[in-house]
């Protein structure tokens, strides 16, 4: 993201002070927990006078519930007002939410991003994930369709890469359940992994810090039980999956090291051998 | 003002608990089965099942669903709440019963507590930690040239009206 957007005339700032949306454990335990600590985040940005680009679909969709909910209720806007001015903050609602793949397809355009690609990805089959809370749910106006997401695919092919349509495509990743039930969400990743891998697709690509973390850092935390999940004797999967951002970096052609490559989990030399 | 703006916050959670209510009652659900259908979870786990929650919300069963795991199966994609053709969510009902459930002091995942100690702790639901490279070679922020995260300039402000809203067991 540091590294590429700004070659996109795209002016990125660190915003201190900042702290976690709240999603998951604030929404489940004290929603009014969640929507103040949403709200505090989305208060530096308006003291900052800046837009927010949220990279986890998480932090996302609780900034774009908090200022839908406070916008309807004005009890729950004083409330939470009276609780910010102690942090010498002020939310208004007057600020600006963009998904990555809304700055990325809507913004910017797969067009402007084909043209600086310098190294075409060209004969890679790539699986787009989107994530649950950049499409879900549609009464909310998500970046991007809830049954049928083709925003980060557009992007995938300006990249030259052929993007794959897959029936999991608009599955979970299952993160949000490490918390109450680790073995659940090891088999929901394992599930969209294994289709990917059986489909021939050379790899996963997501915006999401949070899907991604699932199928790449804990993709061999699925293998180590992935016979007892599929009831096979010497089942693995192995999909290299990077984010559209790194993808982005090397079709401009910049070297592997700038674009945190070093710290993808998954078998990616499969993948960078080819480009 | 304290007191004010805590009898306010019971007044405002009670309005949103009623709401939801309310519009549960204007909606017939009619048991279709779009929800489990679409749930990444309730074909794994045979005792979650969303149309099975809205059918025992519509029914009054509301202590058997507070103390029961299953309203802690959620992973949150909201397939079911993108998908009712009645637009019950699934989804927003149980996020309301597991407010609830904290409230009322039945047990919930252990996890949760963690995450929350260390929001309250840090402002983040995680340190900033090193990570290993491909090389297995230990990785920090300033490694990797990125600036120190910066906390809540009021922290100890910030500590007190997050800690603020979180009672478990009822015990406000």
């Amino acid at each position: 993201m540091r590294e590429v957007l700004p070659r996109l005339d795209v002016e990125l700032v660190d915003m201190p002070g900042t702290s976690c949306c709240g999603f998951p454990a604030f929404s489940s335990i004290s929603s009014l927990g969640w929507y103040y600590l949403s709200a505090r985040n989305m208060a530096i940005a308006e003291k900052l006078g800046l837009d927010m680009l949220p990279l986890c679909n998480g932090c996302y969709q609780s900034f774009v519930e908090t200022k839908h909910v406070l916008s309807e209720n004005s009890d729950l806007m004083n409330l939470i007002g009276a609780k910010l001015e102690k942090e010498n903050l002020e939310y208004r609602g007057t600020v600006k939410l963009t998904h990555v793949i809304e700055l990325l397809y809507d913004i910017i355009g797969a067009r402007k991003i084909g043209s600086v690609v310098v190294n075409p990805l060209e004969k890679l089959k790539l699986a787009s994930h989107p994530g649950c809370h950049a499409i879900r749910p549609s009464s909310l106006g998500m970046p991007d369709d809830a049954e049928h997401p083709r925003k980060l695919d557009y992007l995938i092919e300006a990249l030259g890469a052929d993007s794959m349509d897959y029936p999991e495509k608009t599955d979970c990743c299952g993160s949000m359940l490490a918390t109450a039930k680790g073995q659940t969400t090891l088999t929901i990743a394992a599930e969209k992994l294994r289709s990917i891998g059986e489909l021939g697709i050379d790899g996963l690509v997501t915006t999401c810090p949070f899907c991604f973390q699932m199928f790449d850092g804990r993709q061999s935390e699925i293998n180590d039980i992935i016979d007892f999940i599929f009831e096979t004797d010497d089942g693995e999967v192995e999909v290299p999956v990077f984010y559209y951002t790194q993808l982005l970096g090397l079709a401009m052609g910049m070297e592997p090291g700038r674009l945190g490559l070093d710290l993808n989990k998954s078998p990616i030399e499969r993948v960078l051998d080819r480009i | 003002m304290g007191g004010t703006v805590e009898d306010r916050e019971v007044e405002i959670v009670s309005l949103m608990l009623q709401r939801a209510v309310k519009e549960m009652a204007t909606e017939v659900c009619e048991q279709c089965g779009k929800c489990p259908s679409a749930c990444p979870v309730a074909g794994h786990i045979e005792t979650f099942n969303p149309r099975h929650i809205v059918a025992k919300v519509s029914l009054g069963r509301m202590s058997e669903l507070l103390e029961s795991d299953e309203i802690w199966m959620c992973t949150s994609c909201q397939k079911c709440k993108e998908r009712c053709p009645e637009n019950i969510s699934p989804y927003d009902l149980i996020l309301i019963l597991r407010n609830l459930a904290v409230r009322v002091g039945y047990p919930y995942p252990e996890g949760y507590d963690t995450f929350i100690d260390t929001v309250i702790e840090s402002g983040s639901s995680q340190e900033p930690r090193a990570q290993r490279t491909r090389a297995d070679k230990a990785c920090d922020r300033s490694a990797l040239g990125l600036p120190e995260v910066k906390k809540p300039e009021e922290m100890e402000a910030f500590r007190d009206i997050v800690r603020g809203f979180i009672r478990r067991g009822g015990s406000s």
